[in-house]
């Protein structure tokens, strides 16, 4: 070996990264880039080109911008994805439509991307070039090469349309802003972001729809791409409204964006749509009702602090009370749009439904309990199983006393007709309830079932002065592998008049283990 | 109202003057003989100008020795500190608060409530739940949202940007110990912006030590121990009656101070003041239990009249014993 030569590890992660940092960049050219293999891009510059001075001018542009950030790469234009795959491998800068025929006679079979089994059959016959394999009789090479070769050959000279598939999808609208000067202040930025939603904002109304998700691209000068995407309760077409959440969301990226040498192409886009409801404004001015500042506020909390930073409780019907409530992101009262679903809780958020061991695959995998469309109110009555005997309402000493196996187990309360009255009989629920239940010590715990006579929580003695229940809660036998007991609840108050929900997990006498008994929230 | 600057002076000057003699605050003067009497004669100023034209311009509690010592009430727009002693009295200060919560839309379902906590506090002293809300204060799904970003800075910057907000029916800021983001100048800027939306936004602190912020009132809320349930045979020994509180006024512009027990009655929808000759409650709960598992079950033994204009949760249509719609199925099953 040469004692000179310098040796890299191939890294294809990192290859990989470039090659999508540089389709980011080739962003700025055409909303559709796709990625070729390892080491190409695919661009449909359909309707682009007149923004550049024609095919040619965006050529020469795109091949000086990347000479200068140190890349050395060949291009070529045609009105097929197959013509321009070859006119870039065998440095054709351009095919004409209608020359591919004629342009790819003389290139060698690679031109047609085959792969290398069929290339040296095809060789092997003596057919060298593009130009002998379309002059010779198609079927028996059809027999014998497959039919690839020949769609090869139809896609390239455009009689089979081929479609390329682009890493991101095109937005259906898009206003963008190109800079002599780059910027760099967020302040300027913002501007920018107020001047291109003016522009946005003639194309919505001419739609009759608002924006629901919005994407901000900012593509640096020296060819790194950031993007900012903000999402909104309510379809938007004000472009001061749509600044204000774009405000939040950089203040709140300040210091992780770097605007290097400054931005030189900023990009509004909106990747969703929905219909716009108009009203009417009123003489006073006031254009914006309250429940409309309220959505606004609540996109901006969830532009600067994230998708779960401001959550509505909504009743699901389960009768296990950590799954009797979940919470969805924030969207106004009514949601009488049509809504895409909301994402599923992302990691620990703040959904107190995803700790539980037992439930979590099914309930981190799949979508929130409500999908709030089709101008449904939440529509879901929250379950809620107790003995009849405490509901809520009373303890009467003869059913302590009585075998467990009496309790109805897990019959739903809320809101049940019972005869003609309709109102419902609300069982005692803590008002806090912990993401997870916290294991407790108890002491002296009535056996079989009966509440702890003292109990340490936290490091904490409690000496319980007064307890109901139990209130017997089941597993929801439908759910997870049934491995989850049995709960007995109960409501216990301490001596200082703190009062708790305990509850003892399975059952004294049954199995191996004795029972573990956890807090699970705390009453007003 | 006098809009000259230099009358508006002597006018304060003089009502000052007043207030000494008559041994009342300043801005709750009697209100002059053609104001509307809707607050016992009592007409609350902001900066000289009369506020809470709308309505009463206090809260009344319902515990009238409270309301007495309080001056007529609890101010209804700007901030109201509630301290708990320790961390594990969050129940009682959060229940507190919510019961005054549950007094305004009582009056007026004048909009949600949203309680700002940081998720450090969430997690130590739990989450609010939903169905116990409801059932005992009467704040169904749509009447409150709640937010826990990580930092109290954060949570700060929420409490401002909602504390303009007139939507908004009434705001907790939860933090849990003192912390120096939480001083004076921070306080004051709730407390105005609260004033100026005119709604209260109630700051619950957990084992805070009193510091002094721009409240014009601080309660210290501790556990209280509850009667037990009364039944036809008398109290039900060992049983949990409605939720109780013990208050404390920290600091007051009244310069009153006194302890009291309160009651929460969720029926009533108000609070009840305990004295010591009270042994039983009523009106709460049936003595025997309904059968449920029977074709034709009882009725209930009593219905909640005090929350109606909180629908049942669900909707009428979502009765449980629905199964819900072939569309709602997957939902529910993922839930």
């Amino acid at each position: 070996m040469h004692p000179g030569i310098e040796i890299a590890e191939a890294d294809p992660a990192a290859d990989r990264r470039l090659i999508e940092g540089l389709a980011d960049w080739c962003d700025r050219y055409t909303p559709l880039v796709a990625l070729d293999g390892e080491d190409g891009l695919f661009l449909d510059i359909t309707g682009c080109t007149h923004l550049f001075g024609g095919e040619k001018a965006l050529l020469d542009e795109l091949l000086a911008r990347f000479f200068h950030q140190g890349f050395d790469l060949h291009a070529g234009i045609a009105s097929t994805p197959g013509a321009a795959w070859a006119a870039a491998r065998f440095c054709l800068s351009a095919i004409e439509e209608g020359d591919e025929e004629e342009a790819l006679a003389p290139l060698p079979l690679p031109a047609l991307r085959l792969d290398p089994a069929a290339r040296g059959g095809l060789e092997s016959v003596g057919l060298r070039t593009v130009g002998a394999v379309m002059q010779t009789p198609r079927a028996p090479l059809a027999r014998r090469f497959g039919k690839l070769l020949f769609l090869r050959i139809d896609q390239a000279l455009g009689r089979v349309e081929e479609p390329i598939s682009p890493r991101l999808p095109a937005p259906p609208l898009a206003v963008e802003r190109r800079l002599a000067e780059p910027v760099g202040t967020m302040e300027a930025i913002e501007r920018l972001v107020g001047l291109l939603a003016a522009t946005l904002r003639t194309d919505l109304e001419r739609r009759g729809e608002g924006a629901r998700t919005l994407q901000l691209t900012l593509f640096r000068v020296d060819g790194a791409v950031s993007r900012i995407a903000v999402g909104t309760a309510r379809p938007l077409r004000d472009p001061d409204r749509i600044g204000l959440l774009f405000h939040e969301k950089l203040a709140a990226l300040e210091n992780r964006i770097d605007a290097g040498f400054g931005f030189d192409l900023v990009r509004l886009s909106v990747l969703s749509l929905a219909r716009f409801e108009a009203w009417q404004a009123d003489f006073s001015g006031e254009d914006a009702s309250e429940e409309e500042r309220l959505i606004l506020f609540a996109d901006r909390i969830r532009a600067r602090l994230g998708d779960r930073a401001v959550l509505k409780a909504v009743p699901v019907e389960s009768h296990l009370p950590e799954r009797a409530a979940a919470a969805v992101p924030f969207a106004g009262r009514a949601a009488a749009y049509e809504t895409t679903p909301a994402p599923a809780p992302q990691g620990e958020g703040l959904s107190h439904m995803a700790k539980y061991p037992p439930l979590r695959r099914a309930s981190r995998a799949t979508s929130p309990p409500l999908s709030w469309g089709r101008g449904k109110e939440p529509c879901l009555a929250a379950g809620a199983s107790s003995p009849p005997s405490n509901g809520g309402e009373v303890v009467c000493e003869a059913n302590r006393s009585g075998g467990r196996t009496s309790y109805p187990i897990a019959s739903p309360l809320w809101g049940e007709d019972r005869g003609g009255g309709t109102a419902p009989r609300l069982p005692e629920r803590p008002i806090r309830l912990f993401s997870s239940p916290e294991p407790i010590a108890a002491v002296a715990a009535e056996v079989p079932e009966g509440a702890p006579a003292s109990f340490r929580w936290r490091r904490v003695f409690h000496h319980v002065a007064a307890s109901e229940g139990p209130e017997r809660i089941a597993p929801e036998w439908w759910r997870g592998d049934g491995s989850e007991e049995t709960r007995d609840y109960f409501r216990v108050e301490d001596e200082e008049g703190r009062r708790y929900w305990l509850y003892r997990q399975g059952f004294y006498g049954e199995g191996p283990q004795v029972p573990r008994w956890f807090m699970h929230g705390i009453f007003a | 109202m006098v809009s000259h600057a230099a009358a508006r002076g002597t006018v304060f000057a003089l009502r000052q003057k007043i207030a000494k003699i008559e041994g009342v605050l300043a801005d709750r003067l009697a209100a002059p003989s053609n104001w509307p009497d809707d607050a016992g004669g009592i007409l609350l100023r902001h900066d000289g100008q009369a506020v809470g034209r709308g309505g009463p311009p206090l809260l009344r509690t319902g515990a009238a020795s409270l309301d007495a010592v309080l001056g007529g009430g609890l101010p209804r727009a700007g901030l109201i500190e509630i301290h708990g002693s320790q961390t594990r009295d969050a129940g009682a200060v959060a229940g507190f608060a919510l019961a005054l919560a549950s007094l305004l839309l009582k009056e007026r379902a004048a909009g949600p409530l949203l309680w700002i906590g940081t998720a450090g506090i969430f997690s130590e002293t739990g989450f609010p739940y939903l169905p116990g809300l409801y059932a005992r204060f009467g704040i169904g799904p749509d009447a409150f949202f709640f937010s826990g970003p990580d930092r109290l800075q954060d949570a700060l910057w929420i409490a401002e940007e909602a504390a303009r907000l007139k939507a908004l029916a009434a705001i907790f800021l939860e933090t849990g110990g003192t912390s120096r983001r939480l001083d004076l100048t921070a306080t004051r800027r709730l407390h105005r912006r609260a004033l100026q939306a005119g709604k209260p936004l109630f700051l619950l602190r957990e084992a805070g030590l009193a510091e002094p912020t721009a409240a014009p009132l601080r309660l210290v809320v501790a556990p209280a121990r509850a009667r037990p349930r009364s039944t036809l045979a008398g109290p039900l020994v060992h049983s949990i009656g409605p939720p109780s509180f013990t208050i404390g006024i920290g600091k007051s512009r009244n310069a009153a101070s006194g302890e009291f027990i309160l009651e929460w009655d969720a029926a009533e929808r108000g609070f009840r003041e305990r004295r010591q000759e009270d042994h039983g409650t009523e009106n709460i709960g049936a003595v025997v239990s309904a059968s449920s598992d029977r074709p034709h079950p009882a009725p209930a033994a009593r219905t909640l009249l005090a929350f109606p204009n909180v629908e049942p949760i669900g909707g009428k249509e979502n009765a449980p014993h629905r199964q819900p719609s072939r569309e709602q199925y997957k939902t529910h099953r993922s839930a």
